[in-house]
Formats: C-alpha cells, sequence, structure tokens
C-alpha cells in the first residue's frame, strides 16, 4: 500500500520549520474533528433514513425519534463536519497565501473547543428536546451565545491574520473565506432574536412571527446553504485545486465576477423556499428570478475549477484526489442548475414538500460540500503531519464508494420526489383526488429503503477515508518521535 | 474606487462584501413589516390558549415540523385533501412559524376537529394501529409523562415580549375582552395562567383520562384547534385572492 | 426626482430595480476587468500565490523514507 502512495498523491514531508512560520497544530486538530464529526453525522443520516424506511426503528425511545435526531444529523454534518473542515482549511489556507502565521494561538485553540462544545451541547439537547424548531438552527438560546463568541473570535482572528499578511494581494479565496464569516455572523444573529424565558430555562420566543418568522428563517436557511456550504466551500476549491493540480487557477478575472455576483446574488434567493405560501407574491417572485440569475456566477466558478485542469486532464487517470475535486465541482455545477429550476413557481408546486428537496439537498451536500472537503482534506492531513498518505487505493474504493452512494441516493429521491408529486395531485375521471396522502406513503417505502442503502455506501467511504487518515496520522506521529529521539541522539553525540 | 485598493485593503473587502450580502435581505425582508397586506386582516385568529401553547411547545420538542407542514398550498388538490389555503393571519400568534419544508406525513395546517380526540390520542401513542402503512413514530411518552405547567406563567410573559397578546394588567383583559369574547380573555390572563390550563385540561379531557394532565392533553389540545380560528364559511370565495 | 422615488420606493419595481443595479455593477466589474490589457495581465499573476508559497521547507526529507522503510 505505501508503494502506491508515492505515486500521485506524492507529499514532501514538513520539516520541524513549517511548525513554527505556521500555525499547523490548530489546523490538525480542526481536521480532525471534521472527520469524527463525519463519521457520527452521517451515522446518524443513514440511522434516520432507515426509521422512514423501517419506522420499527424509532423503538417508541423519545431520544432517537426521527422529529429529534433529525436535526442531530444535520447539525453533525453541516456544522460538525463541514465547519470543522471550513475552519481547517481557512486556518490553513489564510497562513499558506498571507504567508504569515495564525494570529493568537489561544484564541486559535478556543475556537476548537468552543465551536467543538457547542455542536455536542447542540446533539445533547436535541435529543433531550431542547429544540427552537428552526430548521437548521436549532440551536437553543445558551448554545447560540457560545456560537456567537467563537465567530466573532473566528472574525478577528482571519482578520487579523490577514493584516499580518507579507504578501500584498489578498488571494481569492480568502474572500469566499471572508464572506461566509461576514454573512455566516449576520444570519446568526439576525435568525437567532429571540426572547428567553428565563435566565435559566432552556427554552426562549422568537421575536418575530407567522410570516416575516417564516422569510426570517428562509432567509437564513437558504444563505446557510450559499455562504456557509457553497461560498466557504469555494474558497477551498479556490485553493485545494490548483494546488493539487500544480496548475494556476483557470482564470483570475473570471474568479473576480464569480465572487462578486455570487455574494450579491444569493442574499436573494430564500424566499423560494416559500413558493405558494401565505409570503406575498412579490417576495417569491423576486427571489425566483434570482435563483435563475444565480446560475451564471455558479457555472462560472465551475468552469473555473475544471478549467484548471485543461491540458493536464489525464491527473484524473493517475490521481484519486484530483477525481474527488473535480467530480465535487461536477455536481456543483449539476445542483446549481437543479436548483434555479426548483425556484420556478411551476416546478415548486410540485417538487416542495416532498423528497426531491431532500435529493437537491444531498446531490449538493454529499456530491459537492462532502467531495470537495475530502479531496481537500486529503490533500491536506499528509503534508499537515509531512508523510504520505497511507494508502491511494484506499481513496480510490472511498471515491467509488461515495459516487455509487450519491447516484443510489438522488435518484431514489427523485423517484420519490417526483412521484409522490404527482401522485398528490392526481384527479380521477370524476375529478376526485386520486389517491390518498397514505397510498403516496406507501408508494415511498422502496425508495426510502434504497436511498438508506446508498447513504450505507457513502458511510462506508467515509469509514475508510476514517481509518486511512487515522493510519496516515499515525505514520506522522511515529516518524515525529523518530526525528526528535535521533536529534537528541544527534545532540548528544556532538556534546 | 480602484478594485486594486479592495484586494489589497482587508476592511474595505470587509465592508463592500457586507454592504453587497446587506441588499438582498433588506429589500426583502424589511417591506413585510410595514406592508399592510402582508398579513390580512380575519376574524376568529386569536392566541392559543395556555394548554394550548404548552402543546404547540410539545410539537416543537418532539420536531414534528421535520416531517409536516403547517401550510395548505393555494392548488386544487391540496384544498380538496386539507382545506382552504393558509391566510398568513392564521400563524400570526405562531412563535416560532410551523409551516416546515417537508410533508412525509400530510398537511397539519387544518386537522383540528378533523379527527376525535380519542383517535388522536390512539393515534400518537400507536400510529400502524390506526393506519397501518403509516411511518409514523409513536409517541407513548405523551399519555404518560404529567404536564409541567409551573413555568406556563413566564412561557406567556415571554410571548407577550414578543407580542402575544396576554394580559397582566386589567387595562390589557378589558381589550381582551373586547377583542376575543370574555371566554378567551380568561384563558389569555398570565395571572391566572396555570387555574386555566388546569380548567380547560379537565374541562375537555382530552386524552381521556382525567387523573392527571398528561402531555397529551396539551398535545390534543393544540391539534385539534389547528386551523379551526377563521370561519371561512364567512368569506366570499374570491376574498382572499386579493391579498396573494 | 419625486417620481423617480416613488418609482423606486414601489415594492412591484423592486425586482426591476434590483435587476438594473445587479446589471451595472456586474458590467461595470467586467469592463474594469477586461477593459486595459495591463491591468487585466496584472490580475492573471495573482493566479501563482497558491503555487508560490514558500515550500522550501516541504521538500522531500530523509523521514519520508524512513517511513518507509519503517513498513518492510
Amino acid at each position: 500500500m505505501s508503494q502506491a502512495a508515492t505515486t500521485a498523491g506524492s507529499v514532501p514531508a514538513t520539516s520541524v520549520a513549517s511548525t513554527e512560520q505556521y500555525n499547523y497544530a490548530i489546523v490538525k486538530r480542526f481536521a480532525i474533528a471534521a472527520v469524527l464529526w463525519g463519521v457520527f453525522g452521517m451515522a446518524a443520516g443513514v440511522w434516520i433514513a432507515s426509521q422512514l424506511a423501517f419506522p420499527f426503528l424509532n423503538f417508541d425511545i423519545a431520544q432517537i425519534t426521527f422529529g429529534r435526531f433529525r436535526p442531530v444529523h444535520t447539525t453533525a454534518v453541516i456544522f460538525g463536519f463541514g465547519g470543522n473542515a471550513l475552519f481547517a482549511t481557512s486556518y490553513y489556507v489564510v497562513q499558506r497565501t498571507c504567508q504569515t502565521r495564525l494570529y493568537g494561538d489561544s484564541l486559535a485553540s478556543f475556537t476548537f473547543y468552543g465551536w467543538n462544545l457547542a455542536l455536542i451541547l447542540g446533539v445533547i439537547t436535541y435529543t433531550m428536546g431542547i429544540t427552537q424548531g428552526r430548521e437548521y438552527a436549532e440551536f437553543n438560546w445558551q448554545i447560540d451565545l457560545i456560537i456567537l463568541v467563537v465567530w466573532v473570535v473566528y472574525f478577528w482572528i482571519y482578520l487579523q491574520t490577514l493584516l499580518r499578511r507579507t504578501q500584498p494581494h489578498i488571494y481569492v479565496a480568502n474572500w469566499f473565506f471572508m464572506s461566509f464569516i461576514l454573512a455566516t455572523a449576520l444570519l446568526h444573529i439576525f435568525n437567532n432574536l429571540e426572547v428567553p424565558v428565563g435566565i435559566f430555562h432552556s427554552h426562549s420566543y422568537p421575536l418575530f412571527s407567522g410570516v416575516q418568522d417564516a422569510m426570517r428563517q428562509w432567509w437564513y436557511g437558504h444563505n446557510a446553504v450559499g455562504f456557509f456550504l457553497t461560498a466557504a466551500f469555494l474558497g477551498m476549491m479556490y485553493y485545494f485545486v490548483p494546488k493539487q493540480a500544480g496548475r494556476p487557477i483557470y482564470s483570475y478575472k473570471l474568479s473576480i465576477i464569480h465572487f462578486w455576483a455570487l455574494v450579491f446574488l444569493y442574499m436573494w434567493v430564500g424566499a423560494h423556499h416559500l413558493h405558494w405560501t401565505a409570503l406575498p407574491d412579490w417576495v417569491s417572485t423576486l427571489a425566483a428570478t434570482f435563483s435563475i440569475l444565480l446560475l451564471l456566477p455558479s457555472w462560472g466558478g465551475m468552469i473555473n475549477g475544471i478549467m484548471t485542469l485543461s491540458g493536464a486532464w489525464d491527473k484524473l487517470r493517475t490521481d484519486p484526489i484530483m477525481l474527488f475535486l473535480i467530480t465535487a465541482l461536477s455536481f456543483y455545477g449539476m445542483s446549481t442548475f437543479e436548483g434555479p429550476m426548483m425556484s420556478l413557481k411551476s416546478v415548486n408546486a410540485l417538487s416542495h414538500y416532498t423528497d426531491w428537496t431532500v435529493g437537491h439537498v444531498h446531490s449538493g451536500a454529499l456530491g459537492w460540500v462532502a467531495m470537495i472537503t475530502f479531496g481537500s482534506l486529503y490533500h491536506l492531513i499528509p503534508r499537515l503531519w509531512g508523510v504520505n498518505l497511507y494508502s491511494l487505493k484506499l481513496v480510490y474504493v472511498h471515491f467509488f464508494l461515495a459516487t455509487i452512494g450519491i447516484v443510489l441516493y438522488i435518484t431514489a429521491m427523485w423517484v420519490a420526489g417526483i412521484g409522490q408529486g404527482l401522485m398528490l395531485r392526481a384527479f380521477d375521471q370524476y375529478g376526485n383526488l386520486a389517491y390518498t396522502f397514505t397510498e403516496s406513503v406507501v408508494f415511498l417505502h422502496r425508495p426510502y429503503v434504497v436511498r438508506a442503502i446508498g447513504g450505507g455506501f457513502f458511510l462506508a467511504g467515509m469509514l475508510i477515508m476514517a481509518w486511512n487518515i487515522a493510519m496516515t496520522v499515525r505514520m506522522g506521529i511515529k516518524s515525529e518521535a523518530r526525528e526528535r529521539e535521533e536529534a537528541r541522539a544527534a545532540e548528544a553525540r556532538t556534546a | 474606487m480602484k478594485h486594486e485598493s479592495v484586494e489589497t485593503n482587508a476592511g474595505l473587502l470587509i465592508i463592500l462584501t457586507l454592504a453587497v450580502i446587506s441588499v438582498g435581505g433588506l429589500v426583502e425582508i424589511v417591506p413585510l413589516f410595514y406592508i399592510d397586506d402582508t398579513i390580512e386582516e380575519v376574524d376568529g385568529v386569536r392566541p392559543y390558549t395556555p394548554l394550548e401553547q404548552r402543546g404547540r411547545d410539545i410539537f416543537v420538542r418532539e420536531g414534528c415540523y421535520t416531517c409536516h407542514s403547517q401550510m395548505v398550498r393555494p392548488f386544487r388538490d391540496e384544498m380538496l385533501r386539507y382545506g382552504h389555503y393558509s391566510l398568513a393571519a392564521e400563524s400570526k400568534y405562531d412563535h416560532p412559524f410551523q409551516w416546515g419544508s417537508k410533508r412525509t406525513g400530510p398537511d397539519l395546517a387544518r386537522v383540528g376537529g378533523k379527527y376525535s380526540n380519542e383517535w388522536q390520542v390512539q393515534h400518537l401513542i400507536d400510529p400502524q394501529s390506526l393506519v397501518p402503512e403509516s411511518i409514523m413514530p409513536g409517541y407513548p411518552w405523551l399519555a404518560t409523562t404529567p404536564l409541567d405547567y409551573s413555568d406556563v406563567a413566564a412561557r406567556m410573559r415571554a410571548l407577550k415580549r414578543v407580542g402575544v397578546p396576554y394580559s397582566i394588567t386589567e387595562e390589557e383583559y378589558e381589550a381582551n375582552v373586547e377583542k376575543f369574547g370574555e371566554q378567551h380573555a380568561r384563558m389569555f390572563d398570565i395571572n391566572n395562567a396555570e387555574e386555566m390550563l388546569i380548567e380547560q385540561a379537565q374541562a375537555e379531557n382530552f386524552d381521556g383520562d382525567s387523573s392527571f394532565i398528561s402531555e397529551m392533553d396539551a398535545m390534543v389540545a393544540y391539534l385539534q384547534v389547528l386551523g379551526t380560528m377563521v370561519d371561512f364559511s364567512e368569506y366570499d370565495d374570491g376574498h382572499f385572492a386579493e391579498f396573494r | 426626482m419625486a417620481a423617480a422615488w416613488e418609482w423606486i420606493t414601489d415594492l412591484g419595481n423592486s425586482k426591476m430595480f434590483a435587476l438594473v443595479l445587479f446589471m451595472s455593477t456586474f458590467i461595470g466589474i467586467v469592463i474594469y476587468l477586461f477593459a486595459k490589457p495591463s491591468r487585466a495581465r496584472k490580475f492573471e499573476t495573482y493566479r501563482y500565490i497558491p503555487l508560490e508559497e514558500d515550500d522550501s521547507h516541504l521538500e522531500p526529507t530523509a523521514r519520508r523514507d524512513k517511513t518507509e522503510s519503517e513498513k518492510q
């Protein structure tokens, strides 16, 4: 296995000097946390997918019912896996592209412990039934405050590091990371304006109600997708794709256009989650229009990433890490096409409230977010520990398991979503509803089984990655220890 | 301004980015708070009684919104299946809104009164005993867990702070009598919150077990009021269309 | 002026207004990026930032070989 590792993923080792020049210790911690949360969050996902296929799995136990465990899944994968990976890569990229050490070692440690503490508390409190009942923002108000403090510190570290750069130009990846930090702060604060029942009470009531609350929540919800799950991961893309390819990004001018168009447009589109509801029509029409426009910067970015490889397509044959990165971009292109289409009011009438939405989210979350993260972590982790990846073959295995998993997942959800949507709007020859709701649930059983299997494939890939990373890190720790020993021996000889 | 100074100046980059990301949210969200026809005037919509509100809290706690929407859209099939499409006014006391995003189960916006209390209780305890094909989890603990209503007044005070017209002073009470009628206004009085909760639970005995007030009492009380506040027979067919 | 203000504050026109605002900014950025060839060339030099990093300390060292030999 180590033989394979010397080919495409060949990675130079880090020397002692680099650990002084850059703060890699914090990047290491976040990277490992990302892998652990990934395993946990995806396992939780497979678990709740199985509950939908086989409801007896709820076992009448309050703590693990679907309703309480679904936020556990979404929080663990979005904020645990995605969030930790973003902390790791943004701290790495900002140091490398600014050629300066990360500002504030202890502040950076604080973000690590604060962020992960908040997530662990979140997961525990959800199973206890403590929740705000706002999707992707279920944390109760005390945890919201912890997150707010962590986030302000994160912003401060990032800003101070940028200000200390030795490179005059701020590389575009950092723009994306910065916009993600700013937007997430705005979203988190505004969406969590709430009045606690008491200082020691876990529950709070949101400041707004009904239609305003709905608009606020989906402004938050979609921009969590836009800035947390897209802009930030584009920052990752703009660094790790050129780096892994050993070639500069296709066009820097395009990346500037991509950035400004994306950050401007995303904030408008949240209301497409509320088509045909009691939200005033002008808002959802506006959101739909901007959703269509959003296709342009999205595809601009995708083309920019993929064309980076132009003239070196053979890397896709020899380098499984490149395969992850480029496949991620392809899924990004696919789901940013599907999204605007689903935001058309006529399509949305069918797709909304069905599993099509769930499939769409996962083609973005598994195909784009997770794949680009896998690729980046496979690039990053060996470099952090100064060794080669334990096994490139296992990266291939992971890639194929993940791809099969995604394909099963999203096709099952297309069938489920479109099928149910059509059944529910079908009429018989007398103008009565052709199917009861229950009949559509019966129809969903098979797609739900396939979806759970697809999720299982994806989880299996994740487990293989965790094993591969664990072995790589073990090698790194061993060689570090030996290096220290040799240095000591050499010192003893000279003395 | 030169773009160069933007990308070499972190502060400027931050300010411009903030400006650009603020536009969309401002244009779409701010008007919702001051346009009159965001929420139409309609009779009958009232705050939840203490018992109903506690039921709503349990609805949120159990994550029901992950599978059930509370928003009937204006389509023929949905109106046949669920009833009149939802109005913005109907959720104006909903903190948080529970419109949902996914219907793994049917919409609940107008489930109130559709089934008997006994049906709701049995269905919550063991859904498959009534609907064999259902994939809903059972919630048997609701029937056995006593409802904690010790904090109901504190909860109502918090809700009052975010705009729900529960009353503390005599003046507010009188205003509620005027607006919602005496029977309801009594229920919205924070000073008697616990007594009112007990009174409603004992009077209507939602879970069929009068020995104690269970979480099931609150949950069923909430489900049974959903979508029943507005009497649509009072309005013409096209009346609400102008607000869409 | 008053008429223009009325048009802008009418929410029915917000879509149009936002579109115009966006399109003009967008076109402005594109013109800025592409109009002057020297500027365009300068932008493209930034592409190399990730590749120009100080990687001297990342040169392969004996350490990796040891990791390999250790496995045998």
